[in-house]
């Protein structure tokens, strides 16, 4: 632990890294209490004053129909991070079950496990995602569906290849001769080896996850309003560019820093973690 | 008194592209509860599979094909069903590796695989129960501060505290058969014979069968009580150690042990540390032809 502190500390980006990371985190949770406009996160209209710039007011100008953009962005983080939490959540354990499984056993069982993750990966994910959408309902549960299912591959790939070297390493001999089951070897023995690579593919997908689920509200079909999201922020204003400005850049820079964050705290915990890709 | 292992003409095929492999042509190998049998020969020579027929785990390989018995307590392994035969494992008879390091889970404590070790035979015994059955076997094996040990990972340990470790694992369960596949060839010379001398002890205490699989005729000859010679997949001498070193039959075997290299002479004379010699050489060279 001291050890990842000093890691940390002496690569100043992966620190920026973890500040932004923190403060995000705190802003959506605590985004009732910091933001100037609480109720602006639903249905409210101040025409008196829409589509105004940054001012003393808000900080970051308003929309269209009167609403604090600063407001909205903190309970947009909320949305944005649940929806990567959840969508890792899912994603995770079902990528890494294959893939060790897969890895471990081998044989046809691992060939026709992977030829199933390979077809899911062949597909672009957000056309993936679109179709889904297209023919579910457009909601945040249908949202975090669709980015689930097309994100779990990519984890069974990543364990499947790590499986396969560590079931060559002497422990894994030594686990069998002692006549430790399938299962038990797969996730007591080999998983605690593969979790380094797992965690920091985790933090780095976060800021992915954040991107595809703006894309997909920023195409309509993820939240939908008036609850506030980054990506359909970024859609609404983009129609009255260049004037009204301040409608897309801050939620574009707040989808930034929110990826640029997760990444450098990845790059980061890779090094800590010595994982080597 | 009825062997603990009997292997009758094993036969061990493997299918390749090129059509069969025969390795084993045949071997019959027993051994007595509590014996401690050598198995030697060179790369190549068969060894190692044996092994792990013994274990079962090469019958599970779709591309070998055994035939033969292999009798291990009255039971035929061959014939038995994968998962009884794992049952066997880690309880009835256990192993240890070459290299004692990489058969340790390098993520997880000493501590927490002595606990899945020992959850084998009863795998409702408590923690605290395991932590003190593992602190004995450390301490049984000469590792004094069992604790630091138990709470550290492989990594943090040196090879020979791993091999001792590895030693106490495999007898935890108090195994019928131990197989002992070249133990500690990846240590020092030194470190791999206090390993040894303690296994010994430690077998002898336990009454555990042991099959040492070695190249190493120094080895085998501190070691075993009977030696098996295996060549090419046949084995082609056997008897008791003594026997065996004193007079070797097979061609073979004789040639194994003409391949040992011997330390002749005296070694080195000690110096008074406080005198002229002390400086000289100590060894002169001199055209010995």
């Amino acid at each position: 632990m001291i050890r990842a502190m000093r890691i940390l500390a002496s690569n100043p980006l992966s620190l920026v890294g973890l500040l932004l990371v923190l403060l995000i985190t705190f802003a959506a949770i605590f985004a009732p209490w910091l933001a100037p406009f609480p109720t602006h996160n639903g249905a409210v209209i101040d025409f008196a004053f829409a589509n105004k710039g940054p001012s003393a007011r808000n900080w970051m100008g308003t929309d269209l129909v009167g609403r604090d953009i600063f407001s909205r962005i903190l309970y947009a983080y909320q949305i944005s991070l649940m929806l990567g939490i959840v969508v890792l959540a899912i994603a995770t354990p079902v990528g890494t079950a294959i893939g060790l499984i897969a890895g471990y056993v081998g044989g046809w069982t691992g060939s026709i496990l992977m030829r199933i993750v390979d077809v899911f990966l062949s597909i672009p994910p957000l056309v993936l995602a679109i179709a889904m959408m297209g023919v579910l309902e457009p909601t945040l549960t249908n949202a975090m569906l669709a980015v689930t299912v097309m994100w779990w591959p990519w984890y069974a790939r990543l364990v499947y290849s790590i499986a396969r070297s560590e079931r060559e390493e002497g422990y894994v001999l030594a686990a069998e001769v002692i006549g430790a089951g399938t299962m038990h070897i797969a996730f007591r023995e080999i998983l605690p080896n593969c979790l380094p690579a797992i965690i920091t593919k985790m933090t780095l997908d976060m800021g992915f996850v954040i991107i595809i689920a703006s894309s997909l509200s920023f195409l309509g079909l993820g939240v939908q309003p008036p609850t506030a999201d980054l990506g359909s922020m970024v859609a609404e204003g983009a129609r009255y560019l260049p004037d009204s400005w301040w409608l897309t850049v801050f939620p574009g820079l707040a989808i930034l820093v929110a990826v640029f964050g997760f990444n450098l705290l990845g790059d980061g915990l890779r090094d800590i973690l010595g994982v080597d890709e | 008194m009825t062997s603990l292992l009997d292997i009758q003409n094993l036969k061990l095929n493997f299918k390749t592209v090129q059509g069969q492999v025969e390795v084993l042509h045949g071997i019959d190998i027993n051994i007595n509860a509590g014996e401690k049998v050598a198995l030697v020969g060179e790369s190549g020579s068969g060894k190692s599979v044996t092994a792990r027929i013994i274990l079962g785990l090469l019958q599970e390989l779709r591309q070998a094909r055994i035939s033969g018995e292999v009798y291990f307590d009255g039971r035929d392994i061959n014939t038995m069903k994968p998962k009884d035969c794992a049952k066997l494992r880690g309880t009835a008879m256990s192993m240890i590796f070459q290299d004692p390091t990489s058969s340790l889970n390098p993520v997880i404590t000493i501590g927490q695989q002595f606990t899945e070790v020992l959850r084998r035979r009863n795998n409702k015994l408590a923690q605290a129960i395991c932590d003190e059955q593992a602190t004995r076997m450390l301490n049984d094996v000469a590792i004094p501060d069992a604790q630091r040990v138990l709470n550290a990972y492989p990594f943090q340990l040196s090879g020979g505290m791993n091999q001792r470790v590895m030693i106490a694992m495999a007898l935890a369960n108090r195994p019928k058969l131990l197989l002992a596949d070249e133990p500690g060839t990846a240590l020092d010379v030194s470190v791999q014979a206090q390993t040894l001398t303690l296994m010994r002890e430690l077998v002898n205490d336990y009454q555990t069968a042991v099959l040492l699989i070695s190249h190493n005729l120094g080895v085998v000859r501190e070691f075993a009580d009977r030696v098996y010679v295996i060549y090419q997949g046949r084995i082609v001498e056997d008897g008791p150690t003594s026997a065996l070193f004193a007079n070797p039959k097979h061609a073979y075997t004789q040639a194994l042990m003409n391949a040992v290299p011997r330390i002749v002479g005296t070694g080195l004379a000690k110096v008074p540390e406080v005198s002229d010699a002390f400086l000289a050489p100590r060894i002169t060279h001199s055209d010995v032809t």
